[in-house]
């Protein structure tokens, strides 16, 4: 359980193999790895035989961030492709070598005679068909190839475009879709076997569409982008994206697609790489973020200037006010929103006429082109938020060609029917802050509702309800996020700073949280804590108290609060002491327990991934990682079922602490740190009230086995005090002015 | 009354605690290591040893249980041979040499092996559970276990600028860098068998310049003087004696080395431990009836260079004759493994440079320094 990710033994991978350590090839070994999977990475030798650009591939996903923690980097083992037998070993094999038909057709007939019968082969090229890469080679290969097309960079983008032929066999197919999204999160989309598969397609055609469009109609590249943005699409727009995607690959990508679509292809009518304006910018080394200029860019002196699409010269940037309602921008007309017409018109007609072409369903289309560029929603979500009956009376008006699929939906209502897709659970308890659903089977739902799940008191009125619960309606509890961003980013700064101005009323907060936190611990049924997107603080400490924790290896976890001269106060201290007193995590008697808890929680440990948050102890190596967002709360769920039978709540625990013989011990390492300034006087002061609660304070001994309960009561007496420190205060204010 | 005599000695490799080769040795098998090496380069049967007199600075995990004990169980001596630990910390094993001697010379037996090790990557530097009094305050605990403080405070006390230890780190360096290339250190070694291989030589010296040294960031004290490349590194290692009377040299055919001729151990303030080899060396040259001038080899810990050039200006040690195969600050410092080294390569050097007088000396955390002078036999 504790090497792989969740479900990793049943997707049948066990050992993965990507040949080409370029930014995808290498990205994807990296994700194979996040996932527990030895993943071999092989590309050509370098001049002396050597395994030099496998090796270099590895350090740049290293430096790039693609690991989720530097365990994950040792599971990769770079090679060369004259080394091709150790893909036999691999039960997945990615190619992701050059864009070569010739060159990856030759690499497969070498890969076939070595690899084993009944491995899954995939391609990530982005631009050839499937059925030329096959052509000539054993039907056993064509059987278990698939194209498998990534988007950069692997570890964040959630698209991953699958194309089978006639040929494949189901579970070679089973097997990719399975490991796509158990091993490496991604969402599949299903496409047929054409140019550009379906996010690239219509993506590419939007961006030429709108950018020439844009010149057509007079518009500054400031005020397409803002029009643009009001879609529902990354603030960039569409000239912003060049900018960042580098106008010098216009030609590579815009031009070779346009070249392998049929003259009666819609796209033809907006040739972006034959265009005056994209080789002007590509001769004039316009390129882009890269080269510090494209259609934007920034001066010397940091003033931001855009291109004028007329003169071609540079001036500064006239941002338009942000356009919120599509729909009122489009029927208003004007320049602007005639444009914003133009835009959802043509992109809806062109989808609507390559969708069979490309795709084997609609909604395949939306969640291809919202995952593949960065939308709220796809093309068809888009017309029917504007509405289908609107767009076609609209085209028909204007006397416009009128797609079959465009007419249909009008005449239905719209283009994809989405009411049965999301059912709404029952609720048992519900207010401004919190609510609690009802999962069946006797499972509830905790989620709070306040912006980015902050604890505001009215909380735990629902928290509590729900662990009153325990004894009759409910027979398991599972905390889960409110919001796609957040489970809880913990407690809201601005209200703490409020409640210290009253110490008395401050110690009730604390209070509330310790006994809310404690009384879930100790309930009648397990708790599994399903974390998705920021835990930090508070929201740290809730799952601290859980039984199991389902967490997206993703999530943002912490105790940050030492960073802002308090400490974890809502039993998270005590939590920690409790759980580096087993001796597995490495520290062994009272003393080292307690040097060990200030030394890890003195920085206030925040990690980036849940690789990194076992790391640093927050979660458990029991606890479950999930790489895919969408199967964290069902696998939570799953979890929370299986505890139910002969589930035996924790007891409170005895604490051995070192009490005031510990206190030096456990502050040796901050003052040797501190004698060699490397931290400050202030962090100082947080070590020693961490030390001092985590050895017990005055009436700890190791003699004594200290309940549970006093340690947090040393909690919060060293958080009134810490919060009534003016450094705290000013420390608070700063960060929330940040 | 009998005569001690050092007959023999070998040690392990030092390496780096932690990044070096025997990072993954426990500290009882470096040390059963070291003394088969020595029974082996005698050939003393082992039922001939009254008792393993072994030092260790932080004798708990690994190094709890009386290493000393196990250590010789495990280098196949037989039950019959006692063992005890010895703890005074960095001086550990030049006390295990005068504990032996100590019961040799009053005819409590007459064949010993001393010694010592310290894994300082398996068993913290201070230990695992650092818990001293409550009741000492903060400054005071420092000075305890935050020896590099107490460097600081030396160098600044005694005037030992950064150059000057950054000049004296260097000689270290080119000094053992010298000897391990003209094959000089090779002779006091005992190879260790590893998981990744056999490792038989020192990890620690390296080539640096002074121009290197200066790049440094102070590594004790903001603004201060010491850095890493003028401290001792966390090594790995230990170190074996065999100690016996004139008896039974003769019997087993034994050329020693030398005769113990004086010994002592001195206290000073705990916040300049570094001075402790000044009043201990004092002692022990007085206690043989020499002076300084009377000494023709000397082998002092470097475990930081501020202190160790201090005590050489205190001491008037001519740089000639210090520490001429290189210091700690080059080789290494296994705590509990050092002083049996210092000891055995002041023999050993009384031998090869074919002096009369040498003395080892150390100093010792806590406020103490120790010192023994030998006479070649």
């Amino acid at each position: 359980m504790t090497g792989t990710v969740y479900g990793a033994d049943a997707t049948g991978v066990k050992r993965a193999c990507v040949i080409g350590a370029g930014s995808m090839g290498g990205g994807i070994a990296a994700q194979f790895a996040n996932a527990g999977i030895p993943v071999d990475l092989l590309d050509m030798p370098d001049d002396a035989g050597g395994a030099g650009p496998a090796e270099a591939g590895l350090a740049r996903q290293i430096k790039v961030g693609g690991f989720m923690s530097p365990k994950a980097a040792k599971l990769v083992r770079p090679g060369t492709t004259d080394d091709l037998v150790r893909a036999a070993e691999a039960d997945w094999i990615v190619e992701a070598i050059i864009e070569d038909l010739a060159a990856k057709r030759d690499f497969y007939a070498r890969l076939d005679a070595v690899r084993k019968p009944g491995s899954t082969v995939s391609s990530n090229t982005s631009t050839l068909k499937r059925a030329d890469l096959v052509a000539g080679l054993s039907e056993g290969f064509d059987r278990d190839f698939v194209i498998s097309h990534f988007f950069n960079p692997p570890r964040h983008m959630q698209l991953l475009e699958i194309v089978s032929g006639p040929a494949s066999d189901a579970a070679s197919v089973a097997r990719a879709h399975e490991a796509g999204r158990v091993l490496l999160g991604k969402t599949k989309v299903d496409c047929r076997d054409t140019p550009g598969f379906i996010a690239n397609r219509i993506g590419c055609y939007w961006m030429a569409m709108a950018v020439l469009e844009a010149q057509a109609q007079g518009l500054t590249v400031e005020e397409a982008d803002a029009v643009i943005a009001s879609f529902g699409v990354p603030a960039t727009g569409v000239f912003g994206l060049l900018d960042l995607i580098g106008i010098d690959l216009i030609p590579l990508v815009w031009g070779s697609l346009i070249r392998s679509l049929p003259a009666t292809d819609g796209f033809q009518s907006y040739d972006l790489a034959g265009s005056a304006l994209a080789q002007d910018m590509v001769a004039k080394g316009r390129l882009g973020r890269k080269a510090k200029g494209g259609f934007y860019r920034k001066t010397s002196e940091g003033a931001r200037e855009a291109l004028d699409l007329v003169t071609r010269n540079y001036r500064p940037e006239v941002r338009p006010a942000p356009m919120r309602d599509l729909k009122a921008l489009i029927e208003g007309g004007g320049k602007l929103g005639d444009y914003a017409w133009t835009v959802l018109a043509r992109l809806v007609s062109y989808t609507a006429q390559v969708s069979g072409e490309i795709a084997h369903d609609l909604p395949s289309i939306d969640t291809a082109v919202a995952l593949g560029y960065g939308w709220r929603e796809g093309p068809f979500a888009q017309a029917d938020r504007i509405g289908a009956a609107y767009i076609a009376d609209r085209l028909r008006a204007e006397g416009q060609a009128m797609p079959d699929l465009i007419a249909k939906a009008a005449d239905h209502g719209r283009f994809i029917d989405r009411a049965a897709t999301r059912a709404t659970r029952p609720m048992i308890a519900q207010n401004d802050a919190a609510r609690l659903e009802d999962a069946g089977d006797g499972i509830g739902i905790f989620r709070i509702t306040t912006k980015m799940g902050v604890f505001a008191p009215e909380v735990f009125e629902v928290l509590d309800h729900a662990i009153a619960l325990a004894e009759g309606k409910l027979k398991a509890l599972v905390l889960a996020p409110g919001s796609e961003r957040a489970f809880s980013a913990g407690a809201d700064l601005a209200r703490f700073l409020e409640l210290a101005e009253e110490p008395t009323k401050l110690e009730a907060f604390l209070a509330r949280g310790q006994t809310a936190f404690s009384a879930l611990r100790q309930a009648p049924m397990p708790v599994v804590a399903s974390v998705r997107g920021l835990a930090l603080g508070g929201g740290c400490e809730i799952t601290l108290h859980a039984d199991h924790v389902v967490a997206h290896a993703e999530v943002r976890f912490g105790l940050p609060e030492p960073k802002l001269g308090i400490l974890p106060g809502w039993g998270g201290c005590t939590r920690m002491f409790e759980r580096l007193s087993n001796p597995q995590t490495g520290a062994v008697g009272p003393a080292a327990v307690a040097a060990r808890a200030v030394e890890l929680l003195l920085p206030g440990p925040t990690a980036t991934s849940a690789a990194e948050a076992r790391g640093l102890h927050l979660l458990r190596d029991t606890d479950d990682i999930v790489m895919h967002t969408g199967d964290v709360e069902a696998v939570a769920l799953s979890r929370a079922r299986e505890m139910i039978d002969g589930y035996t709540p924790s007891p409170e625990a005895f604490l051995a602490v070192a009490g005031p013989s510990g206190v030096a011990g456990a502050l040796s390492t901050s003052r040797a740190h501190h004698a060699a300034g490397r931290i400050d006087a202030v962090t100082m002061t947080v070590a020693t009230e961490l030390a001092s609660v985590l050895t017990g304070g005055e009436r700890g001994d190791p003699a004594r086995p200290m309940p549970e309960a006093e340690m947090r009561e040393l909690e919060r007496a060293a958080f009134l005090r810490m919060a009534a420190r003016d450094t705290t205060r000013q420390t608070m204010l700063a960060t929330i002015r940040r | 009354m009998q005569t001690a005599y050092i007959a023999s000695y070998t040690r392990t490799p030092f390496t780096f605690a932690r990044k070096g080769a025997l990072a993954t040795v426990r500290p009882d098998h470096l040390g059963a290591t070291a003394i088969r090496g020595l029974l082996a380069k005698t050939g003393v049967p082992g039922n001939e040893i009254e008792d393993v007199v072994w030092g260790c600075a932080f004798p708990e995990g690994e190094q709890g249980l009386n290493i000393g004990r196990i250590t010789g169980l495990l280098a196949g001596l037989p039950e019959t041979t006692a063992g005890a630990t010895v703890n005074r910390w960095c001086g550990s094993s030049v006390q295990a040499v005068q504990m032996a001697a100590g019961m040799l010379v009053m005819g409590a037996g007459e064949a010993f092996i001393a010694g010592g090790a310290e894994s300082m990557t398996r068993v913290p530097m201070m230990g695992f559970n650092i818990a001293p009094p409550p009741e000492w305050p903060a400054d005071h605990v420092a000075d305890f276990i935050n020896v590099g403080l107490t460097a600081e405070r030396v160098a600044r006390d005694y005037g030992v600028d950064r150059e000057t230890q950054e000049a004296f780190a260097l000689a270290s360096q080119q000094k053992a860098v010298a000897a391990q290339a003209a094959g000089r250190l090779a002779d006091e070694i005992t190879p260790v068998e590893t998981a990744a291989g056999l490792v038989d030589a020192d990890g620690c010296p390296r080539e640096t310049s002074l121009e290197k040294l200066s790049t440094l960031k102070p590594a004790f004290l903001e603004g201060g003087s010491v850095t890493a490349g003028t401290s001792s590194p966390m090594t790995d290692a230990a170190t074996a004696l065999l100690i016996c009377s004139e008896d039974f040299l003769k019997r087993h055919n034994l050329t020693p080395l030398a005769r113990i001729a004086g010994f002592g151990v001195s206290g000073c303030a705990p916040g300049i431990m570094g001075m402790g080899p000044v009043e201990s060396s004092r002692k022990a040259m007085k206690r043989a009836g020499i002076t300084m001038n009377d000494i023709d080899v000397i082998e002092m810990n470097e475990a930081f260079a501020s202190q160790a050039e201090a005590c050489r200006r205190e001491l008037e040690i001519d740089p000639a004759k210090l520490n001429i195969d290189g210091g700690a600050i080059a080789l290494g410092h296994p705590l509990g493994g050092t002083g049996g080294r210092l000891v055995g390569k002041t023999a050993s050097l009384l031998q090869r440079e074919g002096g009369r007088y040498g003395l080892a000396t150390q100093c010792i955390g806590g406020g103490m320094g120790i010192a023994m002078v030998l006479e070649a036999a």
